[in-house]
C-alpha cells in the first residue's frame, strides 16, 4: 500500500481526496498545507467554501491568501452537471497553460433535497473518471457533524483520504460506475395516478412540443425553463425513437418531494440501454462536441434540474425534473 | 405616418395583381428570382414582357442549362423583349414614364386576345437611378406608383421591378421599396410547413425558419453542404444563418451546426444572425465554447433594408 504526502504534488496525476474533519483545527491542518503547496508550485489555486470558513482560511494563510482565488460554495455548487462541466473546463484550460488546477471544494450539503444530495454524491464519484489526465488536485473537506450517510458516501467516492499530513488509499472506495449504478438501484416512485399521459406514435416532435408547451403553461414554470424542457424532451424522445422499443409513453406531472416543487416529465420505452452509454454523466471535452451521442444526454442534464434514468428488463425510463418557483416566491 | 405593409413572397407565388420589388445584391440573387419568374411564365401559358436592352437569349437566369427556346417563344409572342428605347425613352433618349405605362398597358391588353391567361412584367431600373446627372428619384417613383396603380387591380398582370442595391443610396432604396406592396425573394430551398430554408445573398447564407429537430436534420445538413459548396473558393466573410424566425432547434441540430462549422475553411466562420431569445438561451446553457466554430452574429435588427418593416 502506497502513501504519499498529502500536501505536495507528488506526481502529475490527478488526485481526489477526502478530508474528514472535526472542528476548525483539523480542517486547517489538512486544507492549509494543500493550498500553500499549490501556491508554491505555481498552481492555479481555488478555495470554495462557506463565507465563515473563508475568513478562517484567510486568517490561517496570512499573506499567502493573495495567491488563492476564493469562491462562495453556495454559488459555485450551483448545479451538479454544470459545476462538474465548468470545473473540468477550468482544469483542462489550466493544464493547457502548463499549470495544475488545485481546488479545495467544500460542498454544500445543508438545505439540499434528498434527490439533490444523491446527484452531488454521484458527481463526486464520476469526476474520478472525468478528471483523469487533467493533473488536477481536488481536496474535499467533510465535517464530522454532517449526516452519517454523507460522510460514509464520501469514503466510497474519494480514492484517498487525508489523515494528518498524509494521504492514504481509501479502502471503501468503489468504482465510479458501480457507485453511480448504486445511486439508481432504488426504483423510481410511481407516477401519480393523475399524471398527464401521452402515447407517442409518430416521430414528428413538432406536435409533441406544442403539447408539452400547453401542459407547462398550466404550471408556474418560467418561460426560459420551458424552452429547456422542450429541448430536453425532444432529445430524450428522439433517443427513444432511435434506440428504444415501442411503446413510447410520456407522462407529465408536478410534485413537491421534500417540499421542493418540480415539474416532472418522463419518457418510457420498452428497450434497454446498453451498459456503455455513460448516461450523459461525463462532460464532453470542448472541441469534442461534434462527437455525437454523448453530447445530447449530457446537455439534457445541463438543461434540467435533475435527470433520473432507470433501465433494465422492464424497459427504460428517463425522468426530467425542472424546479418550479417556490409557492409564494416572486417570479 | 403610414406604416408600410409588405407581403414577402417567393417568386413562384407571385400572382396577378402583385407589384413586386426585388432589390438584389448581385447577379446570383437576381438570376435566382428572375430566372424562375420568366421560365415559369413561359411554361404555363403566360405572357412574359421584359423591358431590357439585353437580347432574349441573354436574359437573367436563362443560362444554357435552361432548355427553353426563347426565340420560338419570341416568335409566338409569348416572350416580349422590348428595348428601353422602344418601351420608355423619348426622342432625346430621356426616360418617359408615361411611355412606359403605355407600353405595358398595350402588352397587357393584347395578351388577353392572344390567349394568355396572365402577363408577367419585369424590368431592371438600376440604369435609371445610375444615370449621370440624375437629380432625384421623382420620375422613377412616379412611374413606379403608376405601374402599381395599373397592376394592383389587375387580374392578369403581375410585375417585378428589379434594382441593384448598390445602385442607389439607402434612403432612395427605401423610397423605391415603399412604392411596392410585395417583396419578392428566391423560392425556398426547402419548405414543409414546419421547417423552411431560404437562400440569402446579403449576407451570404441561409435563412432558417420554423422548427428544426431530428425529423429534418438530413435535409438541413444537405442544405448546409449545398450552400457551402456553391460558395466554395470565394471567401465572403463567413457563412451566415439568419435565425430570426427559428423557433426551435434541438441538440442534434446544434451539434450539426458545430460539425459543419468545423468543416468550413479557416477564416470562414459559421455566423448565427438574429438569434431568438429561445434559441440563444439554449446555446448559452450548452455553452458557446462547446460549439466551436459557431459565431454570434448580428443582433435582431436590420439586415438588408426591408427586414425592419414586419
Amino acid at each position: 500500500m502506497t502513501t504519499s504526502p498529502a500536501g505536495t504534488a507528488a506526481s502529475d496525476s490527478f488526485t481526489h481526496r477526502v478530508l474528514p474533519y472535526d472542528g476548525p483545527g483539523q480542517l486547517l491542518a489538512g486544507a492549509v498545507p494543500f493550498l500553500l503547496d499549490g501556491v508554491d508550485a505555481g498552481d492555479r489555486v481555488l478555495a470554495v467554501s462557506r463565507p465563515d470558513r473563508e475568513s478562517l482560511l484567510r486568517d490561517a494563510l496570512g499573506p499567502a491568501a493573495e495567491g488563492i482565488e476564493f469562491a462562495d460554495a453556495a454559488t459555485w455548487y450551483e448545479h451538479p452537471s454544470r459545476t462538474l462541466a465548468d470545473c473540468l473546463s477550468d482544469a483542462d484550460d489550466t493544464a493547457w497553460r502548463g499549470r495544475r488546477l488545485r481546488v479545495l471544494g467544500d460542498p454544500v450539503w445543508a438545505r439540499r433535497s434528498r434527490l439533490e444530495v444523491v446527484e452531488w454524491q454521484r458527481v463526486e464519484a464520476v469526476l474520478n473518471v472525468a478528471f483523469r489526465g487533467t493533473g488536477a488536485a481536488l481536496l474535499c473537506p467533510y465535517e464530522a457533524s454532517l449526516p452519517a450517510g454523507v460522510v460514509a458516501a464520501a469514503r466510497r467516492t474519494h480514492p484517498e483520504t487525508v489523515r494528518g499530513a498524509r494521504a492514504v488509499p481509501n479502502p471503501g472506495y468503489v468504482d465510479p460506475w458501480t457507485y453511480s449504478a448504486g445511486c439508481d438501484a432504488e426504483p423510481l416512485p410511481r407516477p401519480p395516478a393523475g399524471a398527464d399521459t401521452l402515447k407517442l406514435e409518430r416521430p414528428d416532435l413538432f406536435w409533441l412540443r406544442a403539447y408539452v408547451t400547453d401542459y407547462a403553461r398550466s404550471t408556474p414554470l418560467p418561460e426560459d425553463d420551458l424552452q429547456r424542457l422542450l429541448v430536453a424532451v425532444t432529445e430524450v424522445v428522439t433517443n427513444a425513437w432511435r434506440h428504444g422499443e415501442p411503446p413510447i409513453v410520456m407522462r407529465m406531472w408536478t410534485e413537491a418531494p421534500d417540499g421542493v416543487p418540480a415539474l416532472v416529465c418522463e419518457v418510457c420505452d420498452s428497450g434497454r440501454w446498453t451498459s456503455d452509454s455513460g448516461y450523459g454523466l461525463i462532460p464532453p471535452r470542448p472541441g469534442g462536441a461534434a462527437s455525437g451521442g454523448r453530447f445530447g444526454l449530457w446537455a439534457v442534464r445541463l438543461l434540467c434540474s435533475i435527470v433520473q434514468i432507470r433501465t433494465g428488463d422492464g424497459g427504460s425510463v428517463v425522468r426530467l425534473r425542472l424546479a418550479l418557483p417556490e409557492p409564494g416566491a416572486k417570479g | 405616418m403610414e406604416t408600410p405593409w409588405f407581403a414577402k413572397r417567393p417568386v413562384s407565388q407571385v400572382r396577378p395583381g402583385d407589384h413586386a420589388w426585388l432589390a438584389y445584391s448581385g447577379a446570383e440573387e437576381r438570376d435566382s428570382v428572375i430566372g424562375p419568374f420568366v421560365l415559369e411564365g413561359l411554361a404555363t401559358n403566360e405572357k412574359v414582357v421584359y423591358v431590357t436592352d439585353a437580347s432574349a437569349d441573354r436574359l437573367p437566369g436563362l443560362g444554357p442549362r435552361q432548355l427553353v427556346d426563347v426565340h420560338a417563344h419570341g416568335r409566338s409572342g409569348q416572350l416580349r423583349v422590348i428595348s428601353r428605347r422602344d418601351a420608355c425613352l423619348d426622342r432625346h433618349g430621356t426616360f418617359e414614364p408615361a411611355m412606359m405605362l403605355d407600353t405595358l398597358a398595350r402588352e397587357v391588353d393584347a395578351a388577353f386576345g392572344q390567349g394568355f391567361r396572365a402577363v408577367r412584367i419585369t424590368t431592371d431600373y438600376s440604369w435609371l437611378v445610375n444615370e449621370p446627372g440624375r437629380s432625384d428619384l421623382g420620375p422613377v417613383l412616379g412611374c413606379e406608383h403608376r405601374v402599381g396603380d395599373a397592376v394592383s387591380p389587375s387580374t392578369m398582370a403581375m410585375a417585378i421591378c428589379q434594382i441593384d442595391r448598390r445602385a442607389c443610396r439607402r434612403d432612395e432604396l427605401t423610397a423605391l421599396r415603399d412604392a411596392h406592396e410585395v417583396l419578392v425573394e428566391v423560392n425556398p430551398e426547402f419548405d414543409d410547413g414546419i421547417l423552411k430554408i431560404v437562400r440569402t445573398f446579403q449576407p451570404d447564407g441561409l435563412r432558417v425558419e420554423g422548427e428544426l429537430d431530428a425529423a429534418r436534420h438530413t435535409v438541413f445538413a444537405e442544405q448546409l453542404v449545398q450552400v457551402s459548396t456553391r460558395r466554395s473558393g470565394v471567401p465572403r466573410g463567413g457563412l451566415h444563418l439568419d435565425l430570426s424566425r427559428l423557433g426551435f432547434i434541438d441538440l442534434g441540430g446544434l451539434n450539426l451546426l458545430a460539425q459543419h462549422a468545423v468543416a468550413l475553411p479557416a477564416g470562414e466562420p459559421l455566423v448565427l444572425d438574429n438569434l431568438t431569445p429561445n434559441v440563444e438561451h439554449v446555446i448559452e446553457m450548452v455553452g458557446w465554447h462547446r460549439l466551436p466554430g459557431l459565431t454570434r452574429g448580428a443582433e435582431r435588427s436590420i439586415t438588408g433594408g426591408e427586414e425592419t418593416s414586419r
